[in-house]
């Protein structure tokens, strides 16, 4: 557990510091505005990551990290302001970028299955995800639309 | 192997490959190309991922690197959803009230089944395309398929080919078709933020992306809806496939199956006439 929280930290700061550069080269946020913004998300990562290790329940990390990423930043807890503004230096897509870097290099290992694949899955796999996202954006615009929003 | 499972900090290769990776790509930034019906955005991300894709067949990453970058994908994933959250909690106002469009979309999600399944038949594929069709594949979906039909089953082969597609092509995929169909089709860039959430965080990320690079100005809302979206996709988008999605998908495939093969029988009469 300890060995684990260990390279948590670590990973987790490399891949900050190599957002920090990104969102510096490509959003010109100079990385010590960023810091406190990335070091925020930081810890946020990982409370979520050990109460997912030591709670008991079938709840994986991530809902923990978004919920308390919300909690943290809603308008009135402690320190929220300091939360949303700090955080708001570290770009939604520079944090991506590293992260599909490795997704990239990951995938590589699928890329043999990717090319057995026949024609028609990969047909069927753009329908499957354009049915998705079509489905449901339609529905969240009737609703919208009827509540008045848009 | 244990031993291995934790250094992957120390894997300094995969950290400096990516970090060049990241400078190269942010550098180029983000491009947008107008194609008649609509806006392509080609985001550094998905060069990221390309460019990484490709760097797997050079001698800059062995086998080691993308082993060590596979296991550590969601510890920098829950990066982004810290992100994502902290998004969410200042806009939780809109949020609430937009409340029942956000839980109603995540029926949307059946649209797969109404879109993929027809032309799933129609391409001749028989059970493969239960398992292709009921959801977007990702690893709960891959779990309930397995649990139900067993990993060698045609449903089980079929969930399977869906995951592989979406793990390499998911991302570029979505983040191509967010930005042409929020230029093309009357939706409202809100609806289609919410649409986002589709339970994978780079395909949202990569859809939700384009979105931003297209309409700057909504940016804020735009990651709060597409961060509570997958939220809600994350906690009941399983529920809605063991008990909606999955039975509709069996239910409409045997319909399917027997209009293709009364077809097929005409055709057959016809010829034999």
């Amino acid at each position: 557990m300890l060995k684990n929280i260990q390279e948590w930290i670590m990973v987790l700061l490399i891949v900050g510091a190599i957002t920090l550069v990104g969102n510096w080269v490509g959003y010109n946020v100079m990385p010590v505005e960023a810091i406190p913004g990335i070091l925020v998300l930081i810890v946020i990562s990982l409370v979520g990551l050990i109460l997912g290790k030591i709670i008991p329940v079938q709840i994986p990390a991530v809902a923990y990290i978004s919920l308390i990423a919300i909690v943290v930043s809603i308008p009135g807890f402690p320190g929220s302001e300091y939360v949303v503004k700090w955080t708001t230096n570290v770009n939604m897509l520079a944090i991506c970028t590293p992260i599909l870097a490795y997704a990239g290099i990951a995938i590589g290992r699928s890329w043999a299955d990717f090319r057995k694949l026949g024609w028609r899955s990969i047909i069927v796999g753009m329908c499957v995800l354009l049915g998705t996202y079509l489905g449901s954006a339609v529905i969240a615009e009737f609703v919208l639309r009827w509540q008045g929003i848009i | 192997m244990a031993e291995k499972q934790y250094s992957l900090w120390k894997d300094w290769r995969l950290h400096l490959i990516v970090l060049v990776v990241v400078i190269a790509t942010e550098m180029i930034g983000s491009k947008s190309v107008s194609i008649g019906v609509g806006v392509v955005t080609f985001l550094p991300m998905l060069y990221a991922i390309v460019i990484g894709l490709g760097l797997y067949f050079t001698p800059a990453v062995k086998e080691k690197q993308s082993k060590n970058a596979e296991s550590l994908i969601f510890l920098a994933v829950s990066l982004l959803m810290a992100k994502f959250g902290v998004t969410i909690g200042p806009s939780i106002q809109t949020i609430i009230e937009v409340g029942p469009a956000l839980i109603l979309q995540e029926i949307g999600n059946l649209g797969t089944i109404l879109i993929a399944l027809p032309v799933a038949v129609a391409l001749g594929l028989k059970r493969e395309s239960i398992g292709m069709t009921h959801s977007i594949a990702r690893e709960p979906n891959v779990a309930l398929i397995m649990d139900k039909f067993g990993l060698n089953s045609p449903e089980g082969r079929g969930v399977m080919s869906i995951y592989i597609f979406g793990t390499v092509f998911g991302a570029i995929f979505m983040g191509l078709i967010a930005g042409i169909l929020a230029s093309a089709t009357p939706l409202h860039p809100l609806s289609f933020a919410m649409a986002s959430g589709v339970g994978s965080g780079s395909m949202m990320a990569a859809a939700s992306g384009s979105l931003i690079a297209g309409f700057p100005e909504l940016e804020a809302d735009i990651l709060a809806l597409a961060g509570a979206s997958n939220l809600i996709s994350t906690g009941i988008g399983l529920y809605i496939s063991i008990f909606l999605a999955l039975p509709l998908t069996e239910k409409l495939y045997s319909i399917l199956i027997k209009v293709r093969a009364r077809k097929s029988s005409n055709v057959q009469a016809d010829v034999e006439a």
